[in-house]
């Protein structure tokens, strides 16, 4: 029956991933670090031979990926949250994690700002278009309504929800949602303006309405096969060659930085429970 | 006689490949997961706005293809050919990039035009609609082009020699005629409606209660890590489109032989 079960699982997965080899890393990885950790798997390979296969989409979409493919070396989630439920899950090795990046919430706009919009309460303005990730499967959406729940009074709140349009599916579709001006401001990373520098420009919140700061981090899979192997990967990731990469999209390598640019310390990381009423609006 | 058992061995292939993978779903079946999913207000706002988003843009695309696969069949014209090579193009580039090419039409100044003054797409009840009638109508010409070039253009022109219309000939002769390839356009451009996804929530996002189609809802569990409120859903999904193409081609066949 489990053999079964299996070779059903891996059938059904096998496009998706491919079994990992010897000289071979499968990475599932979320949409959050997609440029750098694409550019960092390329430079490990010049550098080790290993070829590094990365699966992207959203954090929750990749970690169902690996559970039911039961392979995969190293999970590499957009934030902390579902870092906890694998940790949770016993889906990775938890004294195997490690942080590679930080990141800060922000509002992002259209290049050039052409609804003026300077705070967080301009979001509540009459007749704009709001959009957020979705809460539900996306962590920077579940940043977002954190950020909106803690913020606003309930009236703000009404207003704001009045003028969200709609929720995105993933982190990267939340940029693209300003770059293809599907909506006039979401709720976002930082980091979005430097994805699409042409089209999308981030405006900074104040430090007392960000709740918390997120963070990328990344663990071996309790489906590698070679669990040293997947560990070197981790360390070229933390390592300065790794780091560089990841700096040169504007990423904060360490909290110091991140708390510096924001000019406040914050809580780093952490999960977020969703009111009820985000879910099903 | 071996013939006939090969051909039979082969259609129950089919049913043993597809049948066997809904089974293979029991393995992550979870009762209460399931009757929670069933009995929730937000599944039933999916379910409803996935049967009526498909039969609205079903009935939209046929309303298109028809007249449009009748040219095709009966009348040379100019640009054909064009219409003829354009068909299959939203098989041939992927849901996604549909949804991409929509989402990047909306950004041209028709497009933000159509917007601002007809209609509203983005992120709204009618880009379900439009994703989904974009995605099927090249398909809908395609088999209805092929149910008319099966119907033989001689009894049309009996019929225009004993005095009728073309329009008169069109509906009593042709239409009635082709109805078998009416009634499997109808039902596979249903079907594939339904079940449409990626042009969807590239151009209608994923809010409950707001654009999310049972797909979409699939997804939706599927990114939030959980499995078996996926295999719930999936077998909503199956249930009610397989029940409804059931009961549909019952009623067409019998309507169809009354």
């Amino acid at each position: 029956m489990q053999a079964l079960r299996s070779a059903l699982v891996f059938a059904l997965f096998a496009l998706a991933g491919g079994a990992s080899a010897a000289g071979r890393l499968l990475v599932y990885a979320g949409a959050a670090s997609k440029p750098p950790t694409e550019e960092a798997a390329r430079a490990y390979e010049r550098k080790t031979g290993v070829r590094v296969d990365v699966v992207f989409g959203g954090s929750g979409y990749v970690l169902s990926q690996m559970k039911l493919a039961k392979q995969g070396d190293l999970y590499f989630p957009g934030s902390s949250d579902y870092m906890e439920k694998a940790k949770r899950d016993g889906d990775v090795f938890a004294d195997t994690e490690k942080v590679i990046v930080y990141l800060v919430p922000a509002i992002n706009v259209q290049k050039g700002n052409p609804h003026n919009i300077r705070t967080l309460k301009d979001l509540t303005r009459p007749g704009l278009r709001v959009a957020i990730a979705n809460p539900e499967g996306v962590c920077v959406g579940a940043y977002a309504v954190e950020i909106i729940e803690k913020a606003f009074s309930p009236g703000e709140k009404a207003a704001f929800r009045k003028n969200l349009a709609n929720y995105t599916e993933s982190c990267e579709k939340t940029a693209t949602a300003i770059s293809l001006k599907m909506a006039d401001a979401v709720i976002g990373w930082r980091v979005f303006e430097h994805w699409d520098p042409a089209r999308i420009e981030t405006i900074r919140l104040p430090a007392a309405q960000i709740p918390r700061i997120g963070y990328i981090p990344v663990a071996v899979s309790r489906f590698t096969r070679d669990r040293a192997a997947a560990q070197k990967f981790i360390d070229f990731l933390t390592g300065p060659a790794g780091q560089q990469i990841f700096a040169k999209y504007h990423y904060f390598a360490t909290p110091e930085d991140a708390f510096a640019w924001l000019g406040a310390r914050k809580p780093v990381g952490g999960e977020y429970v969703v009111p009820a009423d985000w879910r099903t609006p | 006689m071996r013939l006939k058992h090969t051909t039979i061995a082969a259609a129950l292939a089919v049913l043993a490949l597809y049948g066997g993978l809904i089974a293979s779903l029991v393995w992550f079946f979870d009762a209460a997961t399931f009757r929670a999913a069933l009995a929730s207000e937000r599944t039933l706002f999916s379910v409803r706005l996935s049967l009526i988003a498909a039969t609205v843009s079903t009935l939209l695309a046929l309303l298109f293809a028809v007249p449009a696969a009748y040219a095709l069949s009966r009348f040379p014209f100019r640009g054909r050919e064009a219409v003829e090579t354009v068909l299959e193009f939203p098989i041939i580039v992927s849901p996604a990039a549909l949804g991409a090419i929509l989402l990047i039409f909306f950004n041209n100044p028709l497009g933000e035009w159509l917007q601002a003054n007809v209609i509203h797409f983005v992120f709204a009840f009618a880009g379900i609609v439009l994703a989904q009638f974009v995605t099927i109508l090249g398909v809908a010409v395609r088999m209805l082009k092929t149910a008319f070039d099966a119907v033989p253009v001689e009894l049309e022109t009996v019929a225009r020699t004993l005095g009728a219309p073309p329009r008169h000939a069109f509906f009593t002769i042709t239409l009635p005629l082709a109805k078998n390839g009416l009634i499997a356009a109808f039902i596979l451009t249903w079907a594939k409606a339904l079940g449409e996804f990626g042009a969807t929530l590239m151009v209608a996002g994923t809010m409950a209660m707001r654009t999310e189609t049972l797909p979409i809802a699939i997804f939706m569990r599927l990114a939030s890590a959980d499995i078996e409120g996926t295999v719930a859903l999936i077998l909503v999904l199956v249930a009610i489109g397989l029940g409804a193409l059931f009961v549909a081609r019952r009623l067409l066949r019998s309507a169809a032989h009354a």
